[in-house]
């Protein structure tokens, strides 16, 4: 926790103001509990277009998030507009909304916990660093990669000021700013088109340029080789080194369905493997929203509780669920101490290069463009700005090549975690090579 | 203050340069019952002012949520001030963008009473309850509706003006059933309308005809087998044309796509395609029906004009806003849209199908000797490659003509103008669908249509 300091308390206060004042109006309109978080935001964006810096952006967004509980029934609604009229409109609403609804004992509230309050990040944009980063980067492009569109690439300074008081005496605020950084890019040498990549990270200084930050130049270096790519020689099934880059597509599939919806359902893979091994024991993921390892966190959960970092995955058993409030309250499985994200995982014993090494025949993959996998886990999709592995080499960039496979199994089998980790400011993430994946 | 109270052309003389000023609001509503429960009941508005001024080839934008007169006229400011900014850098004084003067006024708001929340709920819970009743092996449903109105007002300085409403009403439906290794197997529908709750969900009767062809294709799919991963024939059924006209060629022919190196910039008046194709994004209005998301008038003030991007095979045009339009020497079409009032305009698409040929669905099947009946698209994606991907999930083998065992979940995939040339048949329906969400750095509403398709892809599977 950090102090806020004298300006942002100052500022803050106006959001603390007009929470308090929203939450009297809910209380006032018959609800026995309720919530309310004001939010105001900043954003100041500077943003190029196929190498060219075409557009700087101002933003300022006021938003007031409102939860109502009545009788056990439940509303929510979220405004822009904070003036009298505005806020008596939405709180009469709100009324409505609930009383139209059902009971569900299962709705609540957090309970009473100290007042705090957290501060984090830069607090005002630097324009000239955002413009020179930029310039930069196109500098550098067009010098070492003249085939590389860089067809946008983007900072963006974004600042949240917000504060969260609910009818138990909860009052938290938050000011966290930051920069995003985020590229998207394609190669053409005479007809030939390399597949879009797109990047991006979180940081709080701009001193180090673009290029050298995350893997940004190696995906440039790739995205010019891949404009000559080949098919697989044919179908096979065999091992799929995954990225950093694309890891979360993959533990996403876990991530999400140990959460309120899959498991509130019922239709969740992972009912009841709570403590259970539930991936290879190679795998250990943390959730840590107050890492300083990373820049893009939160203090506070969705529903109001002090957020806390927690081990989601302790070599492959499953330990937390990431429930809310309400899923806990429905399937009567304890809460999740942190709303989920902010991804660490634990390095692993190989390093990329013997990871790669030790594959027979496999793809190296940077992107997947899938459909959405179902619940049972099956899934299928393009390997996009990927490569071929033959006899423990990298040989090509691939095309047109679909990779399918199971979810739940693909996680079982894990057999290598790279010694490398890749920090974007949101994740901080290794290379894993899976196992027993169609690759046609 | 509401959009409608505010007159914008009084801020004409605060224009310094070509400015876009631009009132915006989206109200959204979502309501989700989880087996039979109320989990979600939720609504949000977000709206404001935002200013886009074009100052020797550079953008300035500034947006925020107060639409009072003083606040106006400080968001044009400071988007004067920001394209300045940026000109003094990187300015070209003889940058220029190609004119626009149109007026178009629409409003798709429901001239009926407000519905209540309760009669919401009940219509809702109307079809949950023929689910519990009608669908005995289903062991999780879920029952959502989802609402945005999009309203906004717009004026430039070149004089175009227009106050305009969109609305869309979406009906979501999800059934889970188990295998026989207990594992859960599910299908959704989405019941899409152009309109407000109170115009188009009018009863719940309607919707059971739906549900009851959900359901019979869950049981089909209980039972389903993994397709043969590969490069096969398929009929994609007239509910996935759509998303096929969307993923595989209209991102690939979006004017700044094509300006950032798409495949499509080589094959200008070439063919692309069997001649039975023609692909338009259409604006509006098609053989008199006004389609599921109507655009008289873009955010950029041009007013929207259909774009024929295939004609009989025959790659003819893109897609712009005024920047591509200019690049590539092309008339406007009114293509630049935003989601929100703090998005810049960007060039989407508004409703893209495929036209409809004259075969009839048995005869395609009954042409396929070994392939799949695709059905039930669920998300895609585009590439500069212009291979494209799309999930299914729900589908059928074709063996010796005839429809066989029901196909788990899949992905297809291709590369646009190679699976164009392989369509062979078109079927004589067109379906159109109001139910697709495009997320092109923003999101957007679209319209999808078009009739089945008998072509060749690559298939996901064993």
């Amino acid at each position: 926790m950090t102090d806020l300091t004298h300006t942002d308390a100052a500022v803050t206060d106006q959001e603390k103001s007009l929470a308090h004042k929203v939450l009297v109006k809910i209380l006032a309109q018959g609800f026995d509990r309720a919530a309310a978080r004001v939010s105001a935001d900043e954003l100041h964006e500077l943003q190029a277009e196929n190498g060219e810096i075409n557009l700087l952006r101002t933003n300022f967004e006021t938003e007031v998030g409102l939860v109502g509980i009545a009788d056990s029934k439940r509303a929510s609604l979220s405004i822009n507009q904070v003036d009298d009229a505005a806020l008596e409109a939405a709180v009469s609403d709100l009324q409505g909304m609930a009383a139209g609804s059902q009971q569900d004992p299962a709705f609540d509230i957090a309970p009473t916990q100290p007042a705090a309050a957290f501060h984090g990040g830069i607090d005002e944009p630097d324009y000239d660093a955002m413009y020179d980063r930029i310039e930069d980067l196109q500098r550098y492009v067009s010098a070492t990669y003249p085939t590389l569109n860089l067809r946008s690439s983007g900072i963006t300074y974004f600042k949240r000021r917000s504060c969260f008081v609910n009818s138990n005496g909860v009052e938290f605020l938050t000011s966290r700013g930051l920069y995003q950084v985020s590229i998207s890019f394609s190669s053409r040498l005479g007809s030939k088109t390399s597949s879009m990549m797109y990047t991006g990270y979180n940081t709080l200084e701009l001193d180090t340029p673009i290029q050298q930050s995350s893997n940004i130049d190696l995906l440039m270096r790739q995205s010019t080789e891949q404009v000559d790519t080949q098919h697989i020689p044919e179908k096979f099934v065999g091992d799929m080194v995954i990225t950093p880059d694309c890891l979360m597509t993959f533990v996403g599939f876990l991530t999400a369905r140990i959460s309120d919806g899959p498991l509130v359902s019922g239709t969740s893979m992972y009912m009841g493997k709570l403590d259970e091994q539930v991936t290879s024991p190679l795998l250990t993921l943390h959730s840590k929203p107050l890492s300083d390892e990373l820049c893009g966190g939160y203090w506070v959960t969705g529903d109001g509780y002090q957020a806390a970092d927690s081990t989601v995955i302790d070599k492959g058993v499953l330990k937390t669920y990431l429930l809310g409030l309400y899923g806990a309250n429905k399937t009567g499985l304890p809460r999740a101490i942190s709303s989920g994200g902010s991804y660490i995982a634990e390095p692993g014993s190989s390093t990329f290069d013997e990871m790669v090494a030790g594959v027979k025949e496999g793809i190296l993959i940077t992107r997947f463009s899938g459909g959405r996998p179902n619940d049972r886990g099956d899934f299928s999709g393009i390997a996009k700005n990927s490569y071929y592995i033959k006899d423990g080499k990298v040989q090509f960039p691939i095309k047109e090549t679909t990779v399918s496979g199971n979810m739940v199994d693909l996680l079982n089998s894990v057999d290598a975690v790279s010694t490398e980790r890749l920090n974007t400011g949101s994740s901080l993430l290794p290379w894993v090579r899976v196992t027993g994946v169609t690759a046609s | 203050m509401r959009i409608n109270e505010i007159d914008l052309k009084k801020y004409s003389n605060q224009f310094a340069s070509y400015t876009e000023l631009r009132l915006h609001e989206n109200r959204s509503q979502n309501i989700s019952l989880l087996n039979g429960d109320v989990v979600s009941n939720t609504r949000d508005a977000s709206g404001g002012v935002s200013a886009r001024v074009y100052d020797q080839g550079a953008w300035g934008f500034c947006s925020n949520p107060d639409m009072g007169n003083e606040a106006i006229e400080t968001t044009i400011g400071a988007a004067t001030r920001n394209a300045a900014f940026l000109a003094k850098r990187v300015g070209q004084a003889d940058a220029s963008l190609p004119r626009a003067n149109a007026e178009a006024n629409s409003d798709f708001t429901s001239g009926k009473p407000t519905l209540s929340q309760e009669s919401k709920i009940a219509l809702l819970r109307e079809l949950d309850t023929y689910i519990v009743g009608n669908c005995p092996e289903v062991v999780s449903r879920q029952v959502a509706l989802n609402c945005l109105d999009m309203e906004k007002k717009l004026h430039t300085s070149e004089g175009s003006y227009g106050h305009n409403t969109n609305t869309r009403s979406i009906i979501g439906i999800k059934l889970t059933t188990r295998n026989n290794q207990d594992e859960p197997i599910e299908l959704s529908e989405a019941i899409g309308h152009r309109g407000q709750f109170e115009d188009v969900f009018t009863s719940a009767e309607p919707m059971f005809a739906k549900i009851d062809a959900l359901y019979l294709q869950l049981l089909d799919k209980k039972e389903a087998v993994k397709a043969v991963s590969g490069y096969v024939d398929v009929i994609l059924a007239s509910d996935l044309a759509g998303i096929l006209a969307h993923e595989a060629i209209g991102h690939t022919t979006e004017g700044d796509i094509v300006r950032a190196g798409s495949v499509a910039a080589d094959y200008l008046n070439q063919s692309v395609a069997n001649e039975l194709v023609t692909l338009v994004d259409f604006a509006h209005t098609h053989n008199g029906e006004t389609l599921p998301v109507p655009v008289y008038l873009d955010d950029e003030g041009v007013a929207s004009q259909d774009a024929v991007i295939i004609d009989k095979g025959v790659l003819k045009s893109y897609m712009h806003n005024k920047e591509s339009a200019q690049y590539f020497d092309m008339p406007l079409t009114g293509n630049a849209r935003a989601f929100n009032y703090t998005d810049e305009p960007l060039v989407r698409m508004r409703n893209t199908a495929i036209l409809p040929g004259e075969s009839s669905l048995d005869d395609m099947i009954a042409s396929i000797d070994n392939g799949y009946l695709l059905m039930r698209p669920t998300n895609g994606q585009a590439d500069s490659t212009s291979e494209f991907m799309f999930g299914v999930q729900m589908g059928y083998e074709i063996k010796q003509g005839k429809l066989g065992r029901a196909i788990s979940d899949t992905t297809i995939s291709g590369v646009a103008f190679d699976m164009l040339k392989e369509v062979t048949m078109l079927s004589d329906e067109m379906v159109w669908s109001c139910a697709g969400m495009c997320g092109k750095k923003q999101p957007m509403p679209v319209g999808m249509g078009g009739p089945a398709v008998k072509t060749k892809v690559h298939i996901g599977g064993e």
